[in-house]
């Protein structure tokens, strides 16, 4: 990690929250109309994509349809969600937009989300051993966690992470690595579980059972419709929020390195730990502005249509540190994604041997 | 009623399974306001019909609520909210028409004055036009005409007259058989509001006795004394409403007291301002009401509500402790706080706070 002393971190820290600040200054009309532009593009895709998935007989129909309540979900769960529930939009005192209160539409429960993701993940960003987002206890991303034989097909895992997202984050709050060490017990998960049961129901009674029911004909074609539609949204979300941290460049950090850590480490920590990619506006909107992950990270409560904007800022401010800023077209980096999942799942020695090697061509 | 109470139980259910919340019909507002603004179901909408000019600084706003808003008694008030720059902001106002209004027209109307530096009602008398839509709350408030009928006193100040007229107008309706006195204090004579229509009730409903008092006019001020009082009979036995300044209910209290009136005889309803914001750390503390665990606590200095709750045994839901989750957001129902990583102060109405970065300036009360 880039090494700034406590002057610099303190200059660091003053640098951001100016750019905060200002934002912050100049929330108002322009923020709110944007996310009830948003919001009502959702509905409109959303009760599109169901009206038109009867129809489904049509294949072209059918197509449209599943494409039409996959990007609903999509926008739903990372442009309104994720960002509601982040606080973006508090200032407005809406209660439909409230951070505390928003419910979304995937397995996740928000309270669970509220804790695992805004809580764990922004407050220990990529401390191997403290933010469980880092390879979500399933895959072996660095070589902080040891190599096992079972890594080998960890690969396989990750498919199934992203074809089974929703219900992959859904568990996420089980620990199920703790309970199998023996770290925790499955009475202590009950309160978790009883509510993974509870909100996991309501999403597969919606998508796999009322909406099929309801149009009973055409049942099977609304059923592959919905299914279709949760797979788009799983692979998509998946896909960008493995671009946010798991890069070629994207550091981690050790527990020691961050103990009673500064507002200005914190930042750094944020700053190098995540990356960007680029894209033109659509694919930032349906990403939720995750693809400015590295903003999202040093202020994750500022409206996600806000970084863009400032990107220029934070990035002059990691030049005068010379704090790399990770950023790179989406195929390149979601290219360094599939690269660190494969490289990690081999034994240390094959993978040096192998960087090595490369080096050597490099030289 | 039964079958509507189960098809509601019913609906909420559909809409937690489909919808992700309690109250469906509020998933469609985002569409149905582009459409029409008064077709949205997460408040009452109600249209702007009409903007009197009652004094220099006071409008009357003449509404008309969507057909399920459930009315009122007289002398209540009403939550309005409203977006402005993009904030949704709540604010109470007395309903200043009879309750008849709303039954043969289906209007009502609010008469607000414009306090100066007021965020909403300089909103209202500048931008609201007629046309446009605000949002209502069911109507609240014990400031009631006494059943059955009661020698009463009014002791207004100001914009006080407003819950007063909307009491006024019903009572007169219903020929009310007992003494009514109305002592009316204004600034000046220009700032009498509704004075045509006081002078109206005054000249066909003759239990109705009027008295305007310029308090402005002369180079003394001429408050509330002892002698107007004099002047109403059998001032004992009457129920007193006071609605007004503080200075003025302060010195009303007072004086009935002193005449051996009972607490329970008077009611009243306060319009304070609201306090003057400050950053001085020595301003910095107060009451801190957690209404859902049904306790107070005092606190002093920069102490923030999150260590303030804990301090008092509570456990509210926490993270960063740094400003940076939100997983300690909560609701405030009243009171001013200051942000300490801006030192941005709140209003003083209701709006969501972050309890580990916020410190309280004066009382403030919580949904905690």
């Amino acid at each position: 990690m880039k090494k700034l002393n406590e002057d610099q971190l303190n200059e660091l820290q003053k640098d951001l929250d100016a750019i905060r600040d200002e934002v912050i200054a100049d929330l108002g009309e322009r923020d709110a109309k944007y996310i009830r532009k948003i919001i009502r593009l959702h509905r409109t895709l959303e009760v599109g994509g169901r009206v038109m998935m009867p129809f489904g007989f049509i294949p072209p129909v059918f197509v449209a349809a599943t494409a039409t309540l996959g990007i609903a979900k999509i926008i739903e769960n990372m442009e309104i969600g994720h960002n509601v529930m982040h606080g973006q939009y508090d200032w407005m005192n809406d209660p439909a937009l409230n951070s505390q209160t928003y419910e979304w539409d995937t397995v996740c429960t928000s309270d669970s989300w509220r804790r695992t993701h805004n809580y764990e993940h922004h407050t220990y960003t990529n401390i191997i051993g403290k933010d469980r987002d880092y390879g979500y206890a399933v895959l072996r991303l660095s070589d902080d966690v040891k190599w096992h034989p079972g890594h080998l097909l960890q690969f396989i895992n990750y498919i199934l992470l992203t074809v089974l997202f929703q219900w992959g984050v859904g568990v996420h709050e089980l620990e199920s690595e703790k309970i199998r060490r023996g770290e925790l017990r499955w009475r202590d998960k009950l309160p978790f579980l009883k509510d993974f049961v509870r909100k996991g129901g309501r999403q597969g009674f919606k998508d796999y059972v009322f909406f099929p029911l309801l149009t009973l004909p055409v049942a099977p074609i609304v059923l592959a419709g919905n299914v279709g539609a949760n797979l788009i949204r799983n692979i998509w979300a998946s896909t960008v929020i493995f671009c946010g941290h798991f890069t070629q460049d994207a550091e981690t950090f050790t527990e020691e390195e961050c103990e009673g850590e500064s507002k200005g480490h914190w930042y750094l920590r944020q700053l190098t730990g995540s990356s960007n990619f680029t894209g033109g506006k659509w694919l930032h909107v349906l990403s939720g502005h995750l693809s400015y992950q590295i903003e999202h990270h040093v202020f994750p409560d500022l409206p996600a249509h806000r970084y863009p904007e400032i990107s220029e800022k934070v990035q002059a401010v990691c030049e005068k540190y010379d704090i790399p800023y990770n950023t790179g077209s989406f195929a390149k980096q979601y290219g360094t994604v599939l690269k660190r999942i494969g490289k990690f799942s081999l034994p240390d020695v094959v993978r040096t041997r192998l960087e090595g090697k490369r080096e050597l061509q490099a030289i | 009623m039964l079958a509507r109470l189960s098809n509601t139980k019913a609906l909420h259910w559909l809409g937690r399974q489909l919808l992700n919340r309690d109250n469906p019909a509020g998933y469609f507002d985002p569409l149905a306001e582009a459409i029409n603004p008064m077709w949205v179901q997460e408040y009452t909408p109600a249209r702007v019909e009409n903007i009197i000019n009652e004094t220099a600084d006071t409008k009357t706003f003449v509404l008309k609520p969507a057909k399920r808003w459930a009315g009122f008694q007289a002398g209540q008030h009403v939550n309005i909210c409203t977006d402005i720059e993009g904030v949704r902001r709540t604010r109470t106002f007395s309903l200043s028409s009879s309750p008849l209004l709303w039954q043969s027209e289906g209007q009502i109307t609010l008469t607000i004055k414009r306090l100066p530096g007021g965020l909403v009602t300089n909103w209202m008398h500048d931008a609201l036009q007629p046309g446009d839509v605000i949002g209502l709350t069911e109507a609240f408030g014990e400031f009631l005409i006494p059943e059955p009928a009661h020698p009463v006193l009014f002791i207004a100040g100001g914009s006080g007259i407003t819950p007063i007229l909307s009491q006024l107008q019903t009572m007169a309706a219903e020929d009310y058989r007992a003494p009514v006195t109305l002592l009316y204090y204004v600034r000046t004579h220009n700032d009498v509001i509704a004075r045509e229509a006081l002078q109206a009730l005054a000249a066909r409903w003759p239990a109705l006795s009027l008295t305007i008092i310029a308090t402005n006019e002369s180079d003394e001020p001429r408050y509330l004394r002892d002698s107007d009082l004099e002047t109403v009979a059998g001032i004992k036995a009457r129920e007193v409403f006071l609605c007004g300044p503080k200075g003025l209910m302060d010195l009303a209290t007072d004086l009935l007291a002193k005449r051996g009136l009972k607490e329970k005889q008077m009611h009243s309803t306060f319009f304070a301002p609201p306090a003057q914001a400050s950053l001085d750390s020595d301003q910095l503390g107060g009451e801190v009401t957690f209404s859902n665990s049904n306790l107070k606590v005092g606190s002093e200095g920069d102490a923030n509500l999150l260590e303030i709750a804990e301090a008092a045994g509570l456990k509210p839901q926490y993270g960063c402790r740094m400003g940076i989750c939100h997983q300690c957001s909560c609701r405030k129902t009243s009171g001013i706080v200051v942000n300490r990583l801006t030192g941005k102060v709140s209003g003083p109405g209701e709006e969501p706070v972050q309890l580990c970065v916020s410190v309280p300036q004066g009382p403030v009360a919580l949904d905690v």
